[in-house]
């Protein structure tokens, strides 16, 4: 028997991966086991599961509606007393409320009280941790499907033109528009047409797609249904990383839902049309997130890609017309369809418009997944919502557009970011990782980490891409070791020209942005590495030495317990030492000390 | 973990045979295997192919382009570093080391009694509380230095116990 | 239907590659993993060139691009040769053994630089011809395995293969010279696996292995009817079509 959300009383618990390791599905249980019990209140009372809420700093998130009291770090001993206090006496635990470090308040419903959920604005992750993703009825609550029900009541081309009136531009990192791919796969005569939906999040540090997947699976079909009706597809296809275990159970889960609904299947809301989508595990590779490399994967072969001089659009998935877009892409085009292209377009920049969802980790405050205007600054994204850098740091670079993308340093925080000013300034949109760096992250090391991912995950097809990045990687890991010649920058330089314009595919064309990024903003890492045989972040470890400074030393210990090689000693309430011979400089010692005693000699 | 493997034909055919005799499905049945294997025996790159009817030299070519798969079996727990950007930056390098310091693997590596296998991983997508350390289906978060130490201990403590 | 390459008019059909028009207009673009009697594939990229449609410039491969409306083609721009310089120092780097590869450095004019050079006999640049020839052959006892950096031509398990006829397809149609096939004693060796070779019957040199004879005979047909090699087989045919005369 399905419980409707407007009956009674919510208990919304966020399951996403972040608050799930943090312990939130045994909050849930505990909860779950808890209200069964509960026969002495008014209200009915139903728990839920949901995707991720996007503040998974503070999770687990244990949030009460229609009350609206969000409670942060709850863990498996608060249910009690949330049970207790809360649900039967409505009272609000004030310990569990998230406390503003500004006004050092508590805030009971930060969705409206802070920045963080105040300056986003949410379209594509609209209905997560809002509804339980393996409720097909909650997704209906909330517009669900209406707007196939509207795309029924119009023509293909109708369809289309909304697409392309909106400016929606593929959010998986070429930003292509999507009414343009549609519409060249629609005008194919042959047939069958075929739909995917890439699945393949790959970049490091972005995992929107992956919360969409398993927050609101049924957005995506209802996407991806509405394309088929527009372009003649009879089948579809998610492509979907087989590590995200949750996102493949629950987009099955919405799948059959979809089907015993006729949402998909022979005969779609009676309509007449038939199409169906299946679920394909991706086998582990960066590269298939590339489209060409993923119809191949599709098709049962390695995921090499192909030249792109013929598109997906008119030849692609067993050389069928193909349109191909990425989750978060799918997931606004319900809205789009619902409310209209004009409302869509109202929101954004010129050339790029409505959201962008943003994974912000790395050095902030408020780690999580926000989704934002297009147009919005860095400065308001990692100061205003992200709530600025750990520990009161130096902010130092923010790395946008994963692997591919580019380093972005402090002078252009009041970048307004979207697809064209992000590539102006060496990087790129990529899927939307926004990684923040701080004065304790190395340029170089950052560079060889990227050129390191990058020799592991390029196909190896073509040759500027295989060879280009491992002696990109070379020349950058001597750097780093601290064997770096001057003219080893200038070499970088022309191996790094040569991949941008000869490489194959996407990826290759941009695997030296890494590269050239920070030789651009940050060249005096790189000199100091090679001329002072210096790591001024600490990080790399043949040019870094930390000592402790023993005016600021107060003796506290805490970096001797955190010392993985008993590397420090000293007497209690005297300054520390550490001993250089046994020291690996993993900078342990330098991340927890809170009074700024460590330092790299 | 690893099941016996002696009778792998006859264990691994009815994973090949649940899917119909098309290329495209060869990703699916590798996976199969691999989950129940935690690797892919020869026999059944052998199976696979026949059954999906590419060469053999096809199968053994998508098994070593993907990563989500092993050619050598595994250990009983997996440890899996993240090493995307954000778990990066915040030190899972020095895991990595801590490991092999304690453990004696690098990625890809397995200990000799079987009980530890080491490999890093592209993006848990978990970059919220980064760094992570996955141990099979286990996500641990924020884990530090030291902290890497705690879990393998545990782990040991468990092969240990299991053992006995 | 015509376009303009390097300057001139040039006589091409719908859909056909671009390296196909230029070569049949006897304009020459360098090649490395092009072979006619395959589709091209776009890896060692040395034929890009620079390609205007409209007001759109853009560098491509040539053995890929597919002539789709008016362009003009540039095949040798400062910008595409400093390019093909950088690709032949990085194949140069990967594949030192090759006297091609090592004649190329030097025709590009590559300087030595600090770069690690892989070892000396090796000679391998990926091009993955030889992975289609076998294919072709019917075998596909060789194909590309690993990725990235790491990516090598193999047979599985870098065993000798079940399906392997040892015909050299591979070894012949390699541009680099890189497939190791050993001839003595009345075998061969290639990819691990050693062949027992067949004698011509007219000559009585050592020419083919007997997989390869059993694979091309038709069924029931006897291998020893056709043990004549190559030389041996054109003279026999013009004998007797002068014994018709």
């Amino acid at each position: 028997m399905k419980m409707y959300s407007n009956e009674g009383r919510q208990i919304l618990v966020c399951c996403g991966t972040g608050c799930q390791a943090n312990g939130s599905l045994q909050v849930f249980d505990a909860i779950q086991e808890q209200i069964q019990s509960l026969d002495d209140v008014e209200v009915k009372t139903f728990a839920k599961s949901t995707g991720c809420n996007g503040w998974c700093e503070q999770g687990p998130l244990v949030k009460i509606l229609p009350d609206d009291i969000t409670y942060c770090q709850v863990k498996v001993d608060d249910v009690p007393a949330i049970i207790d206090k809360t649900i039967k006496n409505n009272e609000v635990i004030e310990r569990l409320l998230y406390r503003n470090p500004a006004s050092k308040k508590r805030v009971k419903s930060p969705h409206l009280e802070l920045d963080f959920y105040q300056k986003q604005k949410k379209i594509a992750l609209r209905n997560i941790g809002e509804i339980d993703p393996a409720s097909i009825e909650d997704y209906i609550d909330r517009d669900g499907y209406k707007a196939l029900e509207k795309a029924f009541s119009m023509s293909a081309e109708q369809i289309i033109t909304e697409v392309t009136k909106s400016g929606l531009r593929g959010r998986g990192g070429g930003g292509f528009p999507a009414g343009l791919k549609w519409q060249s796969c629609a005008k194919q005569s042959s047939t069958p047409h075929y739909i995917i939906c890439n699945g393949d999040e790959g970049d490091p540090g972005a995992f929107m797609d992956r919360s969409i997947m398993e927050g609101d699976p049924h957005t995506v079909i209802e996407g991806m249904v509405i394309c088929a009706l527009a372009t003649g597809a009879s089948n579809g296809f998610i492509y979907v990383r087989d590590e995200y275990a949750l996102a493949l159970k629950n987009l099955n889960l919405a799948l059959i839902d979809a089907r015993k609904r006729s949402f998909l299947g022979e005969n779609i809301m009676g309509q007449g049309f038939a199409f169906d989508i299946e679920v394909v595990r991706g086998g582990g590779a960066f590269v298939c997130g590339e489209e060409t490399a993923l119809i191949a994967s599709i098709e049962g072969k390695i995921g090499e890609p192909r030249d792109k001089y013929v598109f997906p659009a008119e030849k692609g998935l067993w050389g069928q017309p193909t349109v191909i877009n990425n989750v978060e892409t799918w997931a606004n085009i319900p809205v789009i369809i619902n409310e209209g292209a004009d409302k869509f377009a109202s929101i954004g920049t010129e050339n790029s418009k409505g959201t962008k969802v943003f994974s912000l980790v790395g050095k902030v405050v408020n780690t999580g997944l926000v989704e934002v205007p297009m147009g919005t600054t860095l400065r308001e994204i990692i100061f205003a919502i992200g709530g600025g850098i750990l520990k009161g740091r130096q902010f130092k670079a923010v790395q946008t557009g994963g692997p591919s993308g580019g380093c972005i340093p402090a002078e252009l925080l009041d970048l307004p970011v979207d697809f064209d000013t992000l590539k102006e300034v060496g990087s790129m949109m990529g899927s939307g990782g926004l990684i923040v760096m701080d004065e304790r992250t190395c340029m170089v090391e950052v560079a060889r980490y990227y050129l390191n991912f990058l020799a592991g995950e390029s196909c190896g097809k073509c040759v500027p891409c295989r060879e280009g990045i491992r002696h990109m990687q070379e020349i950058l890991t001597r750097i780093c070791e601290g064997k770096g010649q001057i003219s080893d920058l200038e070499l970088l330089e022309e191996i790094a020209e040569t991949v941008k314009i000869a490489a194959l595919c996407g990826l290759g064309k941009t695997a030296a942005n890494p590269v050239l990024s920070t030789l651009r903003y940050f060249r005096d890492e790189y000199l100091a590495h090679i001329e002072e045989h210096r790591c001024p972040a600490g990080v790399c470890r043949d040019l870094t030495e930390f000592y402790i400074d023993k005016e600021k030393c107060t003796g506290c210990g805490i970096c001797i317990k955190n010392c993985p090689v008993d590397a420090i000693y000293g007497e209690k309430k005297e300054a520390h030492t550490i001993n250089v011979e046994k020291c690996i400089a993993c900078g342990s010692c330098i991340d927890t000390c809170r009074f700024d005693a460590v330092r790299i000699r | 973990m690893a099941e016996d493997v002696s009778n792998t034909e006859d264990m691994i055919s009815p994973i090949v045979t649940a899917y119909p005799r098309e290329k495209r499905y060869i990703l699916a049945m590798m996976q199969d295997v691999q989950k129940k294997y935690n690797y892919l025996p020869k026999e059944a790159l052998k199976m696979i192919a026949k059954h999906a009817e590419v060469p053999f030299s096809q199968t053994y070519s998508m098994a070593t382009f993907y990563k989500a798969f092993s050619l050598i079996p595994k250990g009983r727990y997996n440890i899996r570093v993240c090493d995307g950007t954000a778990c990066h930056i915040k030190g899972s390098a020095v895991l990595i080391d801590q490991i092999y310091n304690n453990l004696g693997i690098k990625p890809g590596e397995t200990t000799e009694d079987k009980v530890f296998s080491l490999e890093t991983v592209n993006c848990l997508g978990a970059c919220a509380i980064a760094p992570v350390v996955m141990v099979n289906d286990t996500v641990h978060a924020k884990v530090t230095s030291s902290g890497i130490l705690k879990i393998i201990e545990k782990y040991r403590g468990d092969a240990g116990d299991e053992d006995v | 239907m015509k376009i303009i390459i390097d300057g001139r008019d040039v006589d091409v059909e719908y859909g056909e590659t671009l390296l196909t028009a230029a070569k049949r207009a006897g304009i020459k673009i360098p090649t490395l993993c092009h072979n006619e009697a395959f589709e091209g594939q776009g890896r060692c990229r040395l034929c890009m060139v620079e390609v205007e449609r409209g007001s759109m410039k853009n560098t491509v491969a040539s053995c890929t691009y597919p002539i789709t409306g008016e362009i003009k083609v540039s095949t040798s721009t400062p910008l595409i040769e400093k390019m093909r310089k950088n690709i032949v120092m990085l194949l140069y780097k990967q594949a030192p053994g090759s006297q091609l590869i090592q004649d190329m450095y030097k025709e590009y004019g590559c300087v030595d630089n600090s770069l690690e050079e892989n070892n000396a006999d090796e000679r391998c640049i990926l091009c993955n011809l030889c992975v289609l020839a076998c294919r072709e052959m019917g075998s596909s006892a060789i194909s590309l395995i690993m990725r990235g950096t790491d990516k090598q031509v193999a047979t599985p398990y870098n065993e000798a293969a079940e399906v392997c006829l040892g015909c050299g397809a591979c070894a012949e149609i390699c541009p680099t010279n890189a497939i190791k096939v050993i001839e003595k004693d009345g075998q061969r060796i290639i990819w691990n696996k050693v062949f027992n070779l067949v004698n011509c019957q007219r000559c009585g040199k050592p020419f083919a292995t007997r997989e390869q004879l059993g694979y091309i005979a038709a069924p029931g047909k006897d291998i020893s009817t056709q043990s004549l090699c190559e030389s041996c087989r054109r003279k026999s045919a013009a004998e007797k079509i002068q014994g018709f005369m």
